[in-house]
């Protein structure tokens, strides 16, 4: 047991790191508390809320320290291990510093049908990192992600927990990437139903900038 | 075994009809948006049992993977008490590999899932209801909350719902990223802002659920065709299709076909005509190796093992497989089913919450003995093992994720078994035994 304590198979994480938000920073304004009141009123109890709340932490902070938790913890007055329980349950909740930019890149078994893992490596190759980890610049974070739940539109990406790339060519993203080194992130872009193909001209939707309907993926390389 | 969806070239939509902008307050409205619920709430025709009752005849069973009977469902809610508050929750946590029809519900057609849900919680005397969306949706939550909103202005949705007495609150949670909340029972400790961990059952959701009190649990889809049955009545939605799982299904077909995509037909399409017909047939002319037809924790089917097989519960049942979600992965000759299999595993393992052993531990194992194959690092003994260890783990667990992990592995190695043996080191032990018997 104590060989364990010393060499753990997975290194235990540091319980007390520095804090990285200044005290300063560390503070829900009024329209965001208001925001908080609001969000707590829809449920019998104010945890039910706490996911939201995480929420709007990680966009305030970027990620979600110690330091971050106790906020939200402090804010529903639940117990600071619960706000940590659920934080480190969800895969979307970062735990740690991540990119500006984070790809979530689906791998799962449509996509890799389809050439996810293609296009998972050549974003490595382009941006010189492996999966998980995030560029010298801090502008880029790569990672492998499990279903997204657009296995029609394989394959595709997800960015920083917000729009999805679609019908992903290696063009895609080299066009993907350019247009994030200016700051332009991606627009949502409406996928329309293959049967609204003859029936509606495929656009279903009038009040989106971009649509695109499903294509068929060119045969991948690295799965047979 | 025919196909039982009729004449299924001349189907018209009804869950995704061809309409422009229907995801518009205005067009639902032009287009029979929020009728049923008027009439429902409005006329004498209508009360909450006559409600239950009419989807009871209906036959509409639960689009979410198990199939349940969505009528009877709604029975097993004890009596309405003012005291006790009661709930329903719409799961959109879609998350089974393969799935991606509820997205475009969502997208195109919300107004219809308010609408259903209401006319739940009218039938089981509601006044709020849980709209869980998973977190990746991000874009689809905001486009849902702005259409709800609107629905609120006009009066469908709040206080006093069309000038009745009744009144109902609908809430869009936000998920962050976990396959486990799919699960009811994890779905609603995700709610209450716990860890995601599945509960034990009995007892069931409609004795205690969201903070222990009574609560209904349904699908996106499900809700979403409750307003047709309602309008158009029952024995039409039980007339569509296969008769023992009758109505109109969103088949979500992907992988190797030439036009992948979420389609509307009538349950209990040939497996054939989806591929060959609807979808387009096989990319680049390939012949078909195996089909997934129910999302990834059902068992996959050779190709030879589907002629005749229609998308409902009982022929699939027969072919040695399940409808799940009716989310369709189809593979051409060129699949490794082993990798196929190393990805599956990698995801139950990524995906399994923690909360029991056999689960926890066994999904790991179950990916590291099926990349050691992969990698042409396996024994011959690793696949009689990967076996045994499914059966531990199969029905040994609060919820059936360790179930989902084992079925695919499984049935992949037992139809697919000379791929994985392929890949593995021969066997040590001279197998040449001559047997005297026989």
């Amino acid at each position: 047991m104590t060989d364990f304590i010393k060499n753990p198979v997975v290194p235990l994480p540091d319980r007390m790191p520095d804090p990285v938000v200044a005290k300063d920073d560390l503070f829900f304004t009024e329209d965001e508390k208001k925001q908080i009141a609001t969000w707590v009123s829809r449920y019998p109890t104010a945890d039910g809320a706490v996911m939201r709340v995480l929420w709007l932490a990680q966009e305030k902070f970027g990620f979600l320290p110690p330091e971050a938790v106790q906020l939200v913890a402090d804010t529903l007055d639940m117990p600071y291990a619960k706000v940590y329980g659920v934080a480190t349950f969800y895969t979307q909740y970062f735990k740690e510093k991540k990119g500006t930019y984070v790809f979530d890149v689906c791998t799962c078994f449509s996509c890799q049908m389809c050439g996810g893992y293609d296009m998972l490596h050549y974003l490595e190759d382009k941006l010189s990192i492996h999966a998980g980890d995030t560029t010298e610049d801090g502008l880029f974070t790569v990672q492998e992600a499990e279903c997204l739940g657009a296995c029609g539109s394989a394959p595709m990406l997800q960015v920083t927990n917000g729009p999805y790339v679609h019908n992903l060519t290696r063009e895609k993203i080299d066009a993907l990437i350019d247009a994030l080194r200016e700051g332009n992130m991606p627009q949502f872009e409406s996928v329309t139903l293959p049967q609204d193909e003859n029936e509606l001209g495929g656009n279903r939707r009038t009040d989106v900038a971009r649509t695109t309907t499903y294509t068929t993926p060119p045969v991948s390389e690295t799965v047979k | 075994m025919a196909s039982k969806a009729g004449d299924w070239r001349n189907y018209e939509r009804v869950l995704l009809p061809p309409v422009k902008d229907l995801h518009r307050l205005d067009v639902f409205e032009n287009h029979g948006g929020y009728d049923a619920l008027r009439q429902a709430l409005t006329t004498e025709k209508w009360n909450p049992s006559s409600v239950t009752e009419e989807v009871k005849k209906s036959g509409l069973r639960g689009r979410g993977g198990a199939g349940f009977p969505t009528g009877l469902k709604w029975t097993f809610m004890p009596p309405a008490n003012p005291d006790i508050p009661r709930f329903i929750c719409c799961n959109a946590d879609e998350s089974e590999p393969g799935t991606f029809k509820d997205r475009q519900v969502m997208e195109y057609n919300p107004h219809r899932i308010f609408e259903g849900m209401i006319l739940a919680g009218y039938a089981m005397t509601i006044k709020t209801a849980y709209l869980y969306v998973r977190g990746e949706y991000a874009d689809w939550i905001t486009h849902m909350e702005r259409e709800l909103e609107k629905a609120y202005a006009k009066g469908y949705v709040g206080k006093n719902i069309m000038g009745s007495d009744f009144s109902m609150d609908i809430v869009i949670h936000k998920g962050a990223g976990a396959y486990i909340c799919g699960e009811e029972s994890s779905l609603m400790n995700s709610l209450e802002g716990k860890r995601a961990y599945p509960r034990i059952k009995p007892p069931f959701p409609a004795q205690k659920g969201i903070w222990n009190y009574p609560t209904t649990i349904n699908n996106v889809e499900t809700f979403a065709h409750v307003p047709l049955i309602l309008s158009r009545g029952a024995d039409w939605f039980s007339s569509i299709g296969a008769p023992s799982s009758p109505g109109p299904v969103l088949y979500g077909i992907s992988g190797h076909v030439n036009r992948p995509g979420v389609y509307e037909y009538p349950s209990g399409m040939l497996i054939s005509d989806l591929i060959d017909h609807v979808a387009g047939g096989m990319r680049g002319g390939k012949k078909l190796k195996a089909v997934v037809p129910g999302g990834s924790s059902v068992p996959v089917l050779r190709a030879d093992m589907i002629d005749g097989v229609a998308m409902d519960p009982d022929s699939l049942r027969e072919a040695g497989s399940m409808l799940g979600t009716a989310g369709m992965l189809v593979m051409d000759e060129d699949t490794d089913m082993v990798s196929f299999l190393r990805r599956i595993t990698r995801f139950y393992h990524h995906e399994s919450c923690g909360q029991c052993t056999p689960c926890r531990e066994g999904t790991g194992w179950l990916e590291n003995i099926v990349t050691r194959i992969d990698e042409g690092e396996g024994n011959m003994k690793d696949l009689d093992l990967l076996i045994d260890l499914c059966s531990q783990m199969e029905g040994r667990t609060v919820c059936a994720l360790a179930d989902a992990a084992a079925w695919p592995v499984r049935h992949t190695i037992t139809r697919f078994r000379e791929e994985f043996e392929a890949k593995c080191r021969p066997s040590l032990v001279a197998t040449h035994v001559e047997s005297a018997a026989v």
